[in-house]
């Protein structure tokens, strides 16, 4: 068959192209050559992982991948990171790129390797997958390598060695200040605040207008405003923060920081400004919240109690209602309704499964509006990924557990028939002598070797030749034939030219006559060796088709136990992911309560505060008069 | 006032620092959990995929049709009806998705069934559009012998670029 396709998954798509998944380009043509290799294709270029890998590795357990051997293998390998199985490819590259694999083919895979084992957070594994590559990968992955390589190195805390990487960066525009972003912060994180601060003050002066950089840009600089308003450098941070866009998904921290800078810095007229701004925006945002506590907090420095002791009365209420809705969202939550309803928004979108799937779009429901950041999350991502190919596994189980019971009726059909034949076959069998069949032949084909060698002309003469043959000997042998009358030599002189004719006749005829004798004997063997054939499958049926049954029934009964087991456990496991799944949202609303719950004491607080403050001013004033 | 605001921050900080390490243990340990459960369900349907094989279709009666594709410019394929002997076996529709496989160099495994040995006729119509969009339906038939032995037919969609036009073969798979 001459299909081209891409040069195994493991090869072309999974290694010429910096994609993964079933996506890719198509590579170099190559010939299929082994059907089930094909079929293999088929379902993997559909995205259907599962069912690519388990006919892959039927089709090597019976050995129908002879054409493809090594493709095969670095196909399953392809096929396991494909399916999140990425301990497992690490496995097979480990064995199959150990010894003979080409040297850019091993670069490529540690690659891809590392990258899969990064995005599931395995730091230590990614590390070790880098550290393997060599000297030949192509120089369109080299970039992505080290921005890969700095990213491990600052999630593992080895900022100088993120630095060293970041610091040759000859890749793409852009790639790199993710990359810079990310040490800037750690760095921060780390305590090394003045080296921090430069690598995000270097982002945030980006140049570049793409829409995700100017998000990047503006991020930049919230984290470094408020690293400068956590030093106590004011004067420093409000530069910062008016970098940020006013339209921006960072406006709203970017306004809170301006308004602490003037605030820090003693200027309350000019915080309130931006922080009333922020006070009517959507409340959800913590920047939000903040702001209802610290609009009443500078109009207090500027001595409106009155109107502080409004706005935070206000903001009490307002604290209390937020509240009670994330404690609906939290129950609905907690009543084992989010997954489902996450799950079906997607359940029409895409049924690939594996590692490239992600919910993309939101449920119309309470807590999506709290919870659209965590579901944004890797973390969150990877466990309903996980959630979700255990339903399909519950699934896939459920359908053989069925399909076993088909198996079992089938055997049991089998058995009743075989049980009912066999009597018959057995009488049958008996009645036919195959050995004499075949010794007739023989002998047959012997008599007619014998003729053809003495060359027996009259031995295949038909029965009107052989009756005029008799019926000439019986002339010749009357008495009256002994006379020498003239008439008496006239009837032996035609006997004679009789015989001639019939001797003349039976030559000519003869080599035909030998054809088709042969030719009817080679039919009979025909049939003979096709009645042989039968014979040996019925008798290889007789005394194997107990055995095939039994092994057909040990199978059925050895792997029905195996499903339960195995289905039990992924209910199991179900249920863990779906209590980890509603863990994590549950304790993302509780600490959003908890949030809420803090403003609400410091607002209450800073209300009685103000109190205090309007009933001394006013008891003074008393004692004045 | 200021000041209370920031420890308040980083109190909460580290309060969401904290449990992010407890979640993403037990992340872990169900990230491994799945991995293994994945793995072991793949082995068992590999046996039951090849138990179910054996036993319907037995490797000395068994004949499987397998549907091919290469480049697909001049026909976009919907639909391939089968029929064995007169009777319809298959009758396939194809998603998009199912169609770009067989471009890449997917094989599709239509049928698979049992069959006596002797000679067997095969007739596979396809259904599509041909070129310039047009609504296209082709036959290919081929009388085959089933020996002992499982037998493998290819149902071949090929661009013949002299004609710009589909052709449709049957042929065994040696």
């Amino acid at each position: 068959m001459k299909s081209f396709i891409a040069f195994v998954l493991g090869l072309a798509l999974l290694l010429a192209t910096s994609t993964l998944h079933a996506d890719g380009d198509v590579g170099d043509p190559v010939v299929v050559r082994d059907p089930y290799y094909g079929d293999v294709l088929f379902h993997f270029y559909k995205g259907d992982y599962f069912n690519a890998i388990v006919r892959l590795t039927a089709a090597q357990k019976r050995n129908s991948l002879t054409h493809h051997d090594e493709d095969a293998e670095l196909l399953r390998g392809g096929l396991a990171l494909s399916y999140g199985l990425h301990d497992e490819a690490g496995q097979i590259f480990d064995q199959l790129l150990a010894s003979k694999t080409r040297p850019e083919v091993r670069d490529r895979t540690w690659f891809f390797l590392a990258k899969i084992r990064y995005q599931r957070g395995y730091l230590d594994g990614a590390a070790q997958a880098l550290s393997a590559i060599g000297e030949d990968l192509p120089k369109e992955l080299d970039a992505e390598r080290q921005m890969l390589a700095a990213n491990v190195a600052i999630e593992q805390g080895r900022f100088d060695d993120a630095i060293a990487a970041l610091d040759g960066w000859k890749g793409p525009r852009g790639w790199s200040d993710y990359a810079r972003f990310n040490l800037g912060v750690a760095l921060v994180r780390a305590g090394r605040f003045a080296e921090g601060a430069n690598w995000l003050d270097r982002v945030g002066r980006l140049g570049d207008d793409r829409p995700e950089m100017v998000g990047l840009r503006d991020k930049a600089n919230v984290a470094l405003g408020y690293t400068w308003l956590q030093n106590e450098a004011p004067e420093r941070a409000r530069p910062v923060l008016q970098r940020v866009r006013l339209n921006g998904p960072f406006s709203n921290k970017a306004l809170l920081g301006v308004g602490w800078a003037d605030s820090d810095s003693g200027d309350y007229r000019a915080a309130l400004s931006p922080w009333q701004a922020l006070s009517d925006r959507d409340l959800l945002d913590p920047a939000v919240q903040e702001s209802l506590l610290a609009v009443p907090y500078a109009l207090g420095k500027l001595n409106a109690t009155g109107q502080a002791a409004t706005k935070y009365e206000r903001a009490i209420v307002l604290f209390a209602q937020e509240h009670q809705r994330l404690e609906d969202a939290i129950a609905d939550i907690q009543n084992g309704r989010m997954i489902d309803r996450l799950l079906a928004v997607e359940e029409s979108a895409d049924d690939a499964s594996g590692w490239y799937w992600r919910l993309d779009n939101m449920p119309d429901a309470t807590e999506s509006r709290y919870l659209y950041l965590l579901m944004a999350e890797h973390e969150f991502q990877e466990a309903l990924k996980n959630y979700r190919d255990m339903v399909a596994l519950r699934e896939n189980l459920l359908g053989w557990l069925d399909k076993t019971r088909v198996f079992r009726e089938i055997m049991d059909t089998r058995k009743a028939g075989y049980a009912a034949r066999l009597p018959r076959i057995e009488a049958s069998l008996a009645a036919s002598d195959m050995n004499e069949l075949r010794a007739r032949h023989q002998a047959l084909s012997a008599q007619l070797d014998r003729i053809e060698g003495e060359r027996d002309i009259y031995a295949l003469a038909t029965r009107r030749e052989q009756q005029v043959a008799d019926e000439i000997a019986l002339v010749e042998e009357n008495p009256v034939l002994r006379y020498s009358t003239p008439e008496v030599e006239d009837v032996r002189t035609r006997i004679k030219l009789m015989k001639g004719v019939m001797q003349w006749q039976a030559e000519q005829d003869f080599p035909a006559r030998i054809w088709r004798q042969r030719k009817q004997l080679h039919d009979i063997n025909r049939i003979i060796v096709a009645a042989e054939r039968a014979r040996l499958a019925v008798d290889d049926a007789r005394v194997n088709e107990p055995e095939r049954l039994l092994d057909f029934d040990l199978r059925v009964a050895t792997l029905t136990p195996r499903i339960e087991l195995m289905l039990a456990r992924v209910e199991q496991t179900l249920e863990r992911q779906r209590a980890f799944l509603d863990g994590l949202a549950v304790e993302e609303l509780r600490t959003q309560q908890a949030r809420l719950d803090t403003y609400t004491v410091q607002a209450r607080f800073a209300l009685a505060a103000v109190y205090d403050r309007a009933t001394a001013v006013s008891s003074n004033g008393e004692g004045q008069e | 006032m200021m000041q209370r605001f920031t420890q308040v921050l980083v109190a909460l900080t580290a309060a969401a620092l904290t449990s992010t390490v407890i979640a993403e243990d037990t992340s872990r340990e169900l990230d491994a959990e799945v991995q293994d459960l994945k793995k072991e369900v793949l082995a068992l349907n590999r046996e039951l995929f090849l138990l179910e094989e054996e036993l319907l279709f037995p490797a000395n009666s068994q004949v499987a049709l397998f549907v091919s594709m290469d480049i697909g410019d001049f026909f976009a394929l919907d639909a391939v009806q089968v029929k064995i002997n007169g009777k319809e076996v298959a009758n396939y529709l194809y998603s998009e998705k199912e169609v770009e496989a067989l471009i890449r160099g997917g094989v599709h495994r239509l049928h698979i069934e049992n069959l006596k040995a002797g000679e067997h006729e095969l007739v596979a119509f396809f259904v599509g559009k041909g070129p310039q969009g047009r609504d296209y339906r082709r036959g290919a038939e081929m009388t085959f012998e089933k020996g002992l032995g499982a037998k493998y037919m290819e149902l071949r969609i090929s661009d013949r670029q002299s004609k710009l036009q589909p052709e449709f073969f049957i042929s065994e798979w040696e």
